[in-house]
């Protein structure tokens, strides 16, 4: 049984940035920050965390070894046979890293990892807008493309761990070749894809997804025609999901999907694609869904033990 | 003879508010079933020690089964040493189960057992007129089937149909069906209960036969399974977490209308889905006229050609493979299948098969397991089959919500269930 005392630690790791939060067992946040992702790679990310987890101790008067329950959320697939960890482009040497057990020697606890989106999935189901939601998706869209799904009330891993990994959705132009890192659809709505559309379609200086976000609300045509574009391909794939799993609710987040000038370009496009109707809803949780499903699923490790992929 | 024990049936709805004894009773009968299920013939000192029961319930409990004319004696044990023992089994009479498989080409009825053996199997084209003419060929069917048992349909007590599209909840109509006439403004769940005199539960026709194929075929013991049936139309089945995914209207796996090989919003495509508007087998047939083929009536037809060495039909069933695989491709982005099964008229086709896995290795970075379906045209059957049973051995044994489903017997099982 849990006593009072019990606290939880967890983190949300991305390409770029680290979030990371002590919380209460009922995922409510005690103290939280957020750092850029050290660039030099996996052990010296694990590291990071730790260090995180020592900061917000400190700031929280927490002592690291109360934090009983930690959860750490990866941008990449875990094999729940295996805990092998692939598919994660963003962070060198990530994949044949362990740093489950790192940090389980750090903290002197279990600790559990968890694909990043699905604990954005878990986050809106708990806390968000997917609350009363038993089939759901949380389209993930920023750097790349993820998904999180929960199919009859329960988070969907896949058979390999890698359910959602719509990277490799072939949408768009024809699929990439076997040999190439990164995949299609992540191809098509990925930020260096819209970056590059831009570019491409001569449009002004813009070197981020956000320059050309601030540009569309300038007035600049070439952008509006870009996100256009990007939202046609987005949609897509929203039909594509509702018609394989019939979802109640598909949840847009990531740094771009959470933009409403996305979300309604893509409505825009759905009247057109699907002669059905199609839930969709910007993220209420925002840049923090992560975390906050984190935070929410580590609380819920003391009660359900296999919390843990599987 | 046939012993009904509908009394019995009534009492065990009744359970959540019997007393703690009628609980444990019905948990022993129960326990007792379920090794009769998976370990007959079978002696009762043999079922004891199976169940855990005492000698004592155990002969209680058969002592009831053999009253209600649910088991039967197959025999004696051929003992070493010391007295041999009755050896029972579960008996026919005990009740039966029907399974329909409504296809837009052909009508399959099967009548098993309480133990799941098919008893008798028959099939014919549906009735082209579809609507009600379809309902009166199953009813004909399925009296046809119980009378060459020289029995009648009083003794089926569970019925499934495998139908296409989905059900209507609310009104028993059967919907987004586009290859069968007139079932979408009809009660067919109605309609057909009140024809063949019990409850009639529908489950969509890919569904079920991939549960027939996870019951009897060749995706026995896996529990991540994606079954994608392509003949007149396509269609797919999710089996994840060890149960069907039937999305939030029971729509799920509808992927006739993925946004592959063709303009979504052109008209045909959006009626009859883009994906099943270029693969299903009316668009086999047009798209191989469009080529400037000719004298084809059939999509079979274009796929015989094809093996044949006709390098238009080839090309018409090349682009067929190819838009399989890119639908396949998402399934398995999305869904991480442990297992791709292929079934349905074309899919389970092995020159096809082969086609789509070639192609897959092009379109997707993951490997996955491809096999085609083993039951071929019965798949669909033979999982309406194995949910009717589920729901028979539910209304004798179940337990409120107590327990889980009691486990089919697998067909490999028989030879080695007793140890």
């Amino acid at each position: 049984m849990m006593v009072e005392a019990d606290y939880c630690f967890a983190a949300d790791l991305g390409g770029t940035k680290l979030a990371a939060a002590i919380a209460d067992t009922q995922g409510r946040i005690v103290a939280e920050r957020t750092e850029p992702t050290d660039p030099r790679g996996a052990a010296h990310v694990a590291e990071q965390i730790a260090a995180c987890a020592d900061k917000l101790s400190q700031a929280a008067g927490i002592e690291v070894v109360q934090a009983r329950h930690v959860m750490v959320g990866i941008p990449g697939a875990i094999d729940p046979r295996t805990g092998r960890i692939s598919l994660i482009p963003n962070i060198p040497g990530l994949e044949n890293f362990d740093v489950r057990a790192f940090l389980q020697g750090r903290f002197g606890t279990d600790v559990a990892i968890e694909n990043d989106v699905n604990l954005a999935m878990l986050g809106e189901h708990a806390l968000g807008c997917a609350r009363d939601c038993r089939n759901a998706a949380f389209l993930s869209l920023g750097t790349g493309a993820g998904l999180g799904l929960l199919i009859d009330g329960r988070l969907y891993r896949g058979a390999s761990g890698s359910a959602g990994e719509i990277a490799d959705l072939p949408i768009g132009h024809e699929p990439a070749s076997k040999n190439s890192p990164a995949t299609t659809f992540e191809l098509e709505v990925g930020s260096s894809a819209i970056v590059e559309r831009y570019q491409r379609q001569g449009g002004k200086d813009a070197t981020t997804v956000r320059d050309i976000f601030r540009l569309l609300e300038q007035g600049d045509d070439v952008a509006s025609a870009v996100l256009d574009t990007t939202a046609r391909i987005v949609a897509v794939a929203v039909v594509t999901l509702q018609s394989l799993l019939d979802l109640e609710l598909i949840v847009f987040g990531g740094s771009i999907g959470v933009r409403p000038e996305l979300h309604d370009r893509v409505r825009q496009a759905l009247t057109t694609f699907s002669s059905r109707p199609i839930n969709t809803a910007v993220s209420q949780l925002g840049d923090r869904a992560g975390l906050l499903g984190a935070a929410w699923a580590a609380g819920r490790v003391p009660r359900e033990k296999h919390m843990s992929p599987g | 003879m046939i012993v009904r024990i509908g009394d019995e049936s009534n009492n065990m709805r009744a359970l959540p508010s019997l007393p703690i004894a009628g609980v444990s009773r019905q948990l022993s009968r129960r326990s007792a079933f379920e090794a009769l299920l998976h370990h007959s013939p079978i002696s009762r000192a043999h079922l004891a020690k199976v169940t855990g029961l005492s000698k004592q319930t155990m002969s209680e409990v058969i002592d009831d089964f053999e009253r209600q004319g649910l088991v039967r004696r197959v025999g004696r044990t051929r003992g070493n040493v010391g007295r041999t023992a009755v050896l029972y089994e579960l008996s026919p009479a005990g009740g039966h189960v029907l399974g329909i498989d409504l296809g837009a080409q052909q009508l399959t009825v099967a009548l098993a057992d309480i133990a799941g053996r098919v008893l008798a199997e028959v099939h014919e084209p549906t009735d082209s007129r579809g609507g009600t003419q379809v309902i009166e060929q199953i009813a004909r069917l399925a009296d046809h089937l119980a009378r060459e048992h020289h029995t009648h349909l009083g003794v089926i007590r569970s019925i499934v149909l495998a139908t296409p599209g989905v059900v209507n909840p609310r009104t028993g109509a059967i919907e987004m069906a586009p290859n069968i006439t007139g079932l979408a403004h009809i009660n067919v769940v109605g309609l057909l209960t009140e024809k063949l005199g019990s409850p009639v539960v529908c489950e969509n026709d890919i569904n079920l036969a991939l549960l027939g194929e996870i019951w009897h075929g060749c995706a026995q013991n896996v529990g991540n399974v994606a079954f994608l049936a392509l003949g007149t139309g396509i269609g797919l089945g999710l089996y994840i977490n060890d149960r069907l995914v039937r999305g939030e209207n029971g729509a799920a796996g509808e992927i006739g209308y993925l946004p592959i090989g063709g303009d979504p919003m052109q008209a045909e495509a959006r009626a009859q889905g883009c994906l099943e508007y270029q693969v299903g087998a009316s668009g086999v047939v047009r798209r191989h006229r469009e080529a400037g083929g000719s004298g084809v009536e059939s999509a079979r037809e274009v796929f015989e050609r094809a093996q044949a060495g006709d390098p238009l039909a080839a090309s018409v069933v090349d682009e067929t493979a190819r838009l399989t695989a890119l639908a396949a491709a998402t399934v398995i982005a999305t869904a991480d299948p442990k297992l791709l099964v292929l079934g349905g008229s074309v899919g389970a086709r092995p020159d096809f098969a082969d086609k789509v896995a070639r192609m897959l290795v092009q379109l997707s970075p993951r490997p996955v397991e491809i096999r085609t379906s083993t039951l071929g045209r019965r798949a669909g059957v033979v999982g309406a089959l194995s949910v009717a049973l589920r729901r028979l051995h539910d209304e004798f044994f179940g337990v409120a919500e107590l327990t889980a489903p009691l486990p089919l017997p697998q067909a490999a099982a028989r030879d080695t269930a007793r140890q």
